[in-house]
């Protein structure tokens, strides 16, 4: 059964202001539970734009989206929020961890936000946190982490909770190269331990190699979307 | 949950959390430093002008005020203050005459106040004894001795021990005139009173006056002065179907609480000009900050949390900051009134100035009251909320995209 359905998705931008600009054009597109999958093309194609309508961080112009069976476009904004909340994980290009809180606070955010009891939530940090080798530096501060370990964290916040469909914009973008693909075993393993769908952009082919399914974009349209071999 | 949440954000946001202490801390503690000295300063008008001489509580003729002549006095003096004697919390009490009289001296002739009065008992019942300026204060034995205000004294050319000449009416209208020396001369600073005001004892003034058993006024002394209507009241009980009347000071001095009510206005403008100050200065900060954070925001809405949920954890950064500062400020705002109550501020520059508002000393107390406290801390925090309201509003309106790319 489609996990996450998009349909006739279009985004245009400067539409009110009369300069239009089209950053994507007529979207459709299925995703089964449990892939793992990579958005990938040049600059400017469109990827962070999908990957924000897919978790209802921007609305798309026209088309929906359906994510097991809800339709996001359909939502207010509160309701958009508990969707996020409760069934959307997402990992930033520049990880957006919460300033003032701790790896392990940061962490706990959202499971805090869906009224998980405090020996749940430790237990589960303590397991998300081992996983990733980021159990060392749970109280420490976003400043006080590097790149690679700001962006363990941020994952580790975005699956901590469990949620059906992990976003991840560019994750390894602001990584080095041994970072980055540490970074992407880890997602991979989550992937298949967690039986978490994964999406993620990228235009790095190393990261790309390690997605099963592989979406291209040009110009806000798909120009490929093939399963890669493993 | 939302309330742990905030609270962190509080304690971990340490240069934001001090700023934003700092700024509602001074703003609480001046507000609140600002009405009682408001407060005081009225207070001690009124107070100056009542204790100079016409005192809390008086006793007249119903018709004196409309008419004050021989007509309408206080004919038997004693019975009035058996009555006096018989209410409760009433410290002291003394009768007076005024009369009016025409002054000769060498050099000029002028008409001014003849007045009668227990000099002992004035001691507290006004503040002639506290002012005076040269020679020395009547004593309750003295017959011909004059006590004169200083402006009087220069308006007629005398110094102490020179001799006066009166002329006036007694009570029975017969001619009644004496010479008088001049014992001494005070000063209140109330111009009108210091030019045309002069006592000598009620002991002689009844003998010039016959006036035995007579006063045109009994001046009252409650034990506890707040409490000056309520004893106006008591003795209105216990005079009712007497030709006299009572009033307390907030009566027989309307029309300068009046024109203090209309100076007191003003100073409300003052106040609230003020307030608008601080809240501008306090949405403006308010504003920074929260629009600091619309990153966090946007990184908050993203990961889940719903637009009401920033709200609540906004509002209860700002309450939380908010009751800390107004509780700081409180203290010291109370503080500072309570000490400048106890030890007046000195204003000896401004002494002339403050005269023609009738306040003779050129000190200006504060008044403390727990209610300027609460109020003033209740204002703030009610201002704390309001003026983080728009920017919370404002930032919460943004699109989580938009608002993570914020920098």
């Amino acid at each position: 059964m489609t996990f996450l359905h998009l349909h006739g998705i279009e985004k245009i931008y400067g539409k009110e202001k009369g300069i239009k600009t089209t950053a994507l054009h007529t979207i459709d597109m299925d995703i089964e539970k449990g892939e793992f999958i990579v958005i990938s093309g040049p600059s400017g194609s469109g990827k962070s734009t999908l990957l924000n309508i897919i978790g209802g961080l921007d609305a798309p112009t026209s088309g929906e989206v359906i994510l097991d069976d809800i339709n996001l476009t359909e939502l207010s904004e509160h309701e958009l929020s508990k969707e996020r909340l409760n069934n959307i994980g997402f990992v930033f290009q520049a990880y957006n961890l919460i300033p003032v809180l701790t790896a392990r606070e940061n962490i706990e955010y959202i499971m805090t936000l869906q009224g998980w009891d405090k020996a749940k939530r430790e237990a589960r940090v303590h397991e998300v946190a081992k996983e990733l080798g980021i159990d060392d530096l749970l109280d420490k501060r976003p400043d006080q982490l590097s790149g690679g370990q700001q962006q363990r964290v941020a994952v580790a916040r975005a699956v901590a909770s469990k949620p059906g469909l992990i976003l991840a914009d560019e994750p390894t973008a602001n990584l080095d190269s041994k970072n980055a693909e540490d970074l992407m075993e880890l997602m991979k393993e989550l992937n298949e331990k967690e039986e978490v769908t994964i999406i993620f952009s990228s235009h790095d082919p190393m990261v790309i190699g390690k997605a099963k399914r592989s979406i291209v974009l040009k110009d806000g349209r798909i120009l490929e979307n093939r399963l890669n071999g493993h | 949950m939302l309330f742990q949440i905030a609270w962190r954000n509080v304690l971990r946001a340490r240069r934001r959390t001090v700023i934003t202490l700092a700024l509602s801390t001074i703003s609480t503690a001046f507000f609140i430093f600002y009405v009682a000295m408001m407060d005081g300063s009225y207070a001690k008008i009124f107070k100056d002008s009542v204790e100079i001489y016409p005192g809390y509580v008086q006793i007249t003729h119903s018709g004196y005020r409309d008419d004050p002549g021989y007509e309408h006095l206080i004919f038997d003096a004693k019975n009035v203050e058996k009555a006096i004697r018989e209410t409760p919390g009433i410290a002291l009490f003394a009768e007076r005459f005024e009369g009016f009289a025409l002054y000769a001296s060498d050099e000029n002739s002028i008409g001014g106040m003849f007045a009668g009065i227990d000099p002992e008992k004035e001691k507290s019942l006004s503040r002639v004894y506290k002012a005076m300026k040269e020679g020395a204060y009547l004593e309750p034995g003295d017959t011909d001795k004059l006590l004169i205000g200083a402006d009087f004294a220069k308006r007629l050319g005398v110094k102490v021990g020179d001799k006066v000449s009166i002329i006036t009416n007694a009570t029975d209208y017969s001619f009644a005139a004496d010479n008088l020396t001049v014992k001494g001369i005070f000063q209140t600073h109330l111009h009108d009173f210091d030019a045309s005001a002069a006592f000598v004892t009620k002991s002689y003034f009844d003998r010039v006056m016959l006036s035995q058993n007579m006063a045109t006024h009994i001046i009252v002394l409650p034990a506890d002065t707040r409490e000056s209507a309520a004893i106006a009241q008591a003795l209105r009980e216990k005079l009712a179907g007497t030709d006299y009347e009572v009033q307390d000071w907030h009566q027989y001095m309307s029309e300068i609480i009046e024109a203090m009510e209309f100076d007191r206005y003003n100073g409300i403008i003052m106040m609230w000009l003020f307030l608008i100050i601080i809240l501008f200065v306090i949405m403006i900060y308010a504003l920074l900050t929260i629009f600091s954070r619309t990153k966090e925001i946007g990184i908050m809405r993203a990961i889940g949390t719903t637009p009401l949920q920033i709200f609540y954890i906004l509002m209860l950064e700002t309450l939380i900051l908010g009751v800390i500062s107004v509780a700081i400020g409180g203290v010291i705002g109370g503080w500072l009134s309570y000490y400048f109550e106890l030890h007046p501020i000195h204003m000896e520059s401004f002494e002339e100035a403050y005269r023609q508002y009738g306040i003779v000393e050129a000190v200006l107390p504060t008044d403390f009251s727990w209610g300027v406290v609460l109020k003033g801390t209740g204002t703030m925090l009610v201002l704390n909320l309001l003026c983080a309201l728009y920017p919370i509003l404002r930032v919460n309106r943004f699109k989580p995209v938009d608002a993570i790319r914020h920098i």
